[in-house]
């Protein structure tokens, strides 16, 4: 009291003061208190929307009953197993996670093959992101299935590399039929193949026999007879190939090919076809032809192939050019007569023909097994569609290309480009 | 028919084939001392009458032409007989199997008999008949 009355202004200003500090802590408590509810109920938003994207996470791969997804961590201990796994190996969840570990559900000879444990499963995926391929899984019944899986890294919250992911579908009973179907073409092979060989044999004997020779008349249909014996042993090896190439089983026989010589073949062997069909075949070769590592055989087939569709698309009065050229491939595929720099050298085989041509709508489609044009349809020309596919998987199996450029009415260029 | 010409065993389950193959090898000079439809036959044949080639189809009931050519192989007596293999398989994998199993030649099936006549004489040594 005595102090109050000895400094009165002091004090009162000094009440003021205290006074505006205290309402200015009182404003700061308010705000701070209503920054934390904010972010207490952003924190609780935040988790309930976690809890929802778990959930969710959760609800996907446990609607997953077909596939099954194996998540590990990085010593290949369970750590996730859906409903998927669990139908395809016999064992619920609870007796797996965190007790198993995933190579326990692989054949042991496989993995071992491969180097054996988590590595031989994990290798490829972990040198380039993900790894599909076929692996045998043993389920609880100790019975083996083929599957399709696919490997890819997990990571944890913090994009930390955490364990790996195995996503695989059951594809025993597809490799089953694609077993089948490979034997069953095989089978079908061997059993029009033999027929196929008396037909011909006997007919050769008949049509060469000096001591009864045959009126003209007999040898025409004769001729006929073993022209079609031909084409229908054409289609048995164009089926066999077919399937060899769906199967994965086509080989080369690589060697230097002149490609002027495999050209002169077509020509030779679409000529009788070219004549009858009144189609005048040209042919433009470099001197001293152009040599291409390859196969004789396949090559001499692919562009059989081609020379025989351009006749056979070719009205009566029109013409067929085959032209070999050398050339320079730059990276992006596109070719010129010299040699640029980054380009690489190729030899182009064209087919130009002046025919019914393709519509522009149809020209994806022209390279798929069994597909027909609609013009071939419409113009009756001969064919079951597998030509071109098989000249595609030959051009392929040497890495070149097969371009078509087609106009309706006016005719198409196919063009076969091979390193050389 | 020469006495001295070479003796060929034809084995093929299919009677047509058969006597086709047959026809080529007398074509080719060469005598068919034994005629087999069967895989054990066609061993027992070879075994019997030491032939200077066998022509063998691959696909024959009880054992395959490769296994004959292989039995013929390992066996010292036919050890030294011409093996010949006939197939409907084409492919470089077919042939490649054929020629392991110890054949001498492959040919594959639909052949021609100008073609199977040059390719016996070439293999038995006979002359045109």
């Amino acid at each position: 009291m005595t102090a109050v009355e000895q400094t009165p202004a002091t004090t009162t200003a000094e009440i003021d003061l205290l006074r505006a500090e205290v309402a200015r802590l009182a404003a700061e408590r308010d705000a701070l208190r209503a920054d934390m509810e904010r972010r207490d109920g952003e924190l609780e938003t935040a988790g309930r929307m976690l809890a929802a994207r778990a959930q969710t996470m959760t609800s996907v791969i446990d609607a997953v009953t077909e596939q099954s997804i194996i998540g590990t961590d990085l010593d290949g201990v369970v750590r996730v197993w859906n409903p998927g796994a669990e139908k395809l190996l016999g064992l619920p969840r609870a007796d797996v996670v965190r007790r198993r570990l995933v190579t326990d559900f692989h054949l042991a000879d496989e993995l071992a093959a491969d180097g054996g444990g988590l590595a031989a499963l994990v290798r490829v995926a972990q040198a380039e992101g993900r790894d599909v391929r076929d692996w045998t899984y043993v389920t609880a019944r100790g019975e083996e299935r083929t599957v399709s899986v696919a490997v890819t890294p997990r990571s944890d919250d913090s994009g930390e590399h955490a364990g790996w992911n195995f996503v695989a579908t059951d594809m025993t009973e597809v490799r089953a039929s694609e077993r089948l179907k490979d034997q069953f073409v095989s089978l079908i092979s061997h059993e029009l193949r033999t027929p196929l060989s008396s037909i011909l044999g006997y007919l050769e004997l008949v049509l060469d026999d000096p001591d009864q020779p045959l009126t003209d008349e007999q040898r025409s249909h004769l001729g006929t007879v073993e022209r079609n014996a031909q084409r229908l042993l054409r289609l048995v090896g164009d089926l066999l190939f077919t399937a060899q190439v769906e199967a994965g089983r086509f080989t080369l026989q690589p060697e230097d090919v002149d490609l002027a010589a495999v050209l002169r073949g077509a020509e030779e062997t679409a000529r009788v076809a070219a004549t009858a069909g009144g189609v005048r075949l040209d042919l433009e070769l470099p001197e001293g032809g152009l040599v291409v590592p390859g196969d004789p055989v396949r090559l001499g087939q692919a562009c059989d192939n081609l020379v025989s569709n351009a006749v056979k698309f070719t009205p009566a009065g029109g013409c067929v050019t085959l032209a070999l050229r050398a050339g320079w491939q730059a990276p992006d595929g596109t070719t010129t007569d010299d040699e640029r720099p980054g380009s690489a050298p190729v030899a182009r085989i064209s087919v130009t023909d002046t025919g019914y041509g393709i519509p522009a709508a149809e020209l994806d489609q022209l390279f798929t097994r069994f597909f027909r044009a609609s013009t071939a349809k419409r113009n009756a020309v001969k064919g079951v569609g597998l030509g071109l596919s098989i000249t595609k998987a030959i051009t392929t199996a040497h890495g070149g290309t097969l371009d078509v450029t087609s106009t309706e009415g006016h005719g198409t260029t196919f063009t076969l480009t091979l390193p050389r | 028919m020469e006495p001295h010409a070479p003796r060929v065993l034809v084995a093929d389950d299919e009677d047509d084939i058969r006597a086709l193959v047959c026809l080529a090898v007398r074509r080719a000079g060469c005598r068919v001392v034994t005629e087999a439809a069967d895989g054990p036959a066609a061993l027992d044949g070879a075994r019997n009458t030491l032939p200077d080639l066998a022509v063998l189809d691959v696909s024959m009931p009880g054992a395959t032409g490769l296994e004959v050519c292989s039995a013929l192989r390992a066996d010292p007596s036919t050890a030294g007989v011409r093996v010949l293999l006939l197939s409907a398989g084409a492919s470089p994998e077919d042939v490649a199997r054929g020629l392991a199993s110890g054949a001498d030649s492959y040919l594959a099936k639909p052949f021609t008999v100008a073609g199977l006549v040059a390719r016996v004489r070439e293999l038995a040594g006979g002359v045109p008949a």
